[in-house]
Order: structure tokens, then sequence, then C-alpha cells
């Protein structure tokens, strides 16, 4: 199952694994927290959207580079706001991610939050990415996962011949949480029980500079 | 008020079940509590706000969910603050008296609900 897609490797490496060293503080938030408004439902944390999308041209403007942050939410209300003005992940095209992220927490390997982490690797034939996507963040901002401050944020990730969900966690080596995340999202993805899922530690990531390559393959 | 068989006469005798704690050891690990911490609790770090998917889904309804979100950055192609309409991918806008009228259900349809 790894490696099954040549196409990817060659464009697949999502982090910045060439500049540990540049930490350079991101254009930092000139938007205040967001605050849920009156009437509406607070979620339990803030949370940021990302996307991200390849360059064509420069090939080597780096991932941190490619990264836009489309706005911060606290409340349900809010969320739909942003998700309703935002294409649908099955109407990319391109090497493209759209991230939803804790807020305070940047979508990259070696953000403190997830330098000691992970993530759970779903691959989607084409046409299921929306629904996919939908549900998983559904079940990320319902608090649906149990695993109390692990989950760090969801990645859908638009390549060439898939579509890749990740789940992030904070502590990769912690076997009951990741197990619970993996039950989870067995359950809110409603996937079928022989589905392959794959496990990657950030670690491993900055090492071989991939997202999707090398993963640790967990069969039912 | 005046069913037949009164709560009372249902459960006559029946008492309370009292149990007395000795210890807080004795307590059963599930008292009291849902998976992950009770959705009831108040005490700091200990509760926490669920929602089912199907009440998201509602919530995407509400009139406060419409308004176009504040503070979005604009992004071609991708994001639409205050658009109506949406250009398509492939640059192709869709013409505008052509849009089918929406039939709403709450799930299942496209994520672009722009009725303001």
């Amino acid at each position: 199952m790894n490696n099954k897609f040549e196409a990817l490797k060659a464009e697949d490496s999502s982090g910045s694994g060439d500049e540990e060293i540049e930490k350079q503080e991101p254009e930092s938030p000139p938007r205040p927290p967001p605050k849920p408004g009156p009437g509406e439902h607070p979620l339990q944390y803030n949370y940021g959207f990302w996307y991200s999308r390849k360059s064509q041209g420069n090939k080597s403007a780096s991932y941190d580079a490619n990264l836009k942050l489309i706005g911060t939410f606290a409340s349900v209300e809010q969320f739909w706001r942003h998700y309703c003005h935002i294409a649908r992940p099955s109407d990319l095209n391109g090497h493209t991610d759209y991230h939803l992220f804790k807020e305070g927490i940047r979508p990259m390997w070696e953000d403190s939050a997830n330098k000691n982490g992970g993530k759970w690797i779903i691959r989607l034939k084409k046409g299921l990415a929306s629904r996919c996507w939908e549900n998983l963040i559904m079940a990320m901002l319902g608090e649906q996962f149990m695993v109390g401050e692990e989950i760090c944020g969801a990645v859908i990730s638009i390549r060439y011949a898939e579509d890749i969900l990740s789940l992030w966690n904070r502590t990769a080596n912690d076997g009951v949480t990741t197990a619970r995340i993996r039950d989870t999202l067995k359950r809110v993805l409603n996937l079928p029980p022989n589905t392959v899922m794959e496990y990657k530690t950030h670690v491993d990531s900055i090492k071989d500079n991939s997202s999707f390559r090398n993963t640790d393959v967990f069969m039912r | 008020m005046t069913e037949k068989g009164s709560p009372a006469r249902l459960h006559a005798g029946r008492e309370i079940p009292h149990r007395a704690i000795a210890d807080i050891s004795n307590l059963p690990n599930d008292y009291s509590t849902t998976p992950g911490g009770s959705i009831f609790s108040t005490t700091p770090g200990g509760s926490r706000i669920f929602y089912e998917r199907n009440f998201l889904m509602q919530c995407r309804n509400s009139p406060l969910a419409k308004t176009p979100p504040r503070n979005m950055a604009h992004i071609p192609g991708i994001t639409t603050p205050g658009d109506v309409d949406i250009p398509k991918e492939n640059g192709v806008v869709e013409p505008k008296g052509a849009k089918p009228q929406k039939v709403e259900g709450a799930e299942e349809h496209p994520q672009f609900e722009m009725d303001i």
C-alpha cells in the first residue's frame, strides 16, 4: 500500500524540513482571538482555517511561505460562516491542502505542539474528499475523539491520483491515544473494516521530508 | 396528574438506594461521568463542549451562520468573502439566471449556501 502512487513521490513533501533553523515568527496574527457572538454555540477550542498550495513556478518556495491563514473562529456559527465561503475540497485541483488547526498551532511538523506528534493518514479515492473532510472536521469540532488535549488539527490534501485525510495529534508514542483516535476515525468516517490506516510521526516526516511516504501501516 | 396508576402506587415502598462510601477509592470509575469526562461537569478542565454531527449540521441553517465572515483572507478561487456567485475552478462563471434554486436538506448538499 505504501508507495503505491508513484506520481505522489515527486510532489509529496509538504513540510519545511530544510528550514528548522530560521524559526521566524509567523506573520504574527494581526487578528484578535475570535470570540463566540451572542446566541452562538461556543466550541471547546478556537480554530484557524489554513490553505496551502504548492507553488508551480518556484519549486523551492518553502512550505511555510505557501501557507495562508484564511480565518479563525470560536463558535459553530462562525465555523459555518467560513466554511460556506471556501471552495469545497473536491473543487480544488493541483497540489492543494486545507488545514483546520487549533488556534495557536501552525500546521507544521516543527510547531511546538506538533514536534513530538504524528498523524493518522487515510487515503481516499477521488470523489470522496468533500464528504470525508466534512465528517472529519465535524467530529473534531464536536470533540468526538475524547483524547483530551491531544488533537492538533486536521488536513485534507488534494493530490494527483488520490486525496488524503490526516489527523494530527500531539504525542506520537502514546499508543492508547492513537488507538482511540484511529477507532473514532473509523466510526465517524464510516470506514470499511478492512481499511488500511497509516500512521507517521512528524519526526520521521522531517527526516525524509515527506508527509505520506514510509508510513507505518495498520491493517484491521 | 390523575392517571390510573399514580407514581406513588407503582413505586410504593421503594426507597432510594443508599450506599455509604467509606473511601474515595470505593467509587466506581464511571461514577457520574461520560467517557472522556462529563458533559455536565463544571470543574475547571473537566468540562468539555461536545456536539453531535447532526446538531452541527442544523446550525448551518441558522441565520447567524449565513453572514459572510469578517476578516477572512481573500484567495482567488478559494475564498469568496461576501460574494454570492462562485466562479468554477476552470474559470467558467455560472450563468446568473440559470442558477438552480437550492432545495434544502441539511446534508449532502453543495457547500456553497450563499443565500444571505
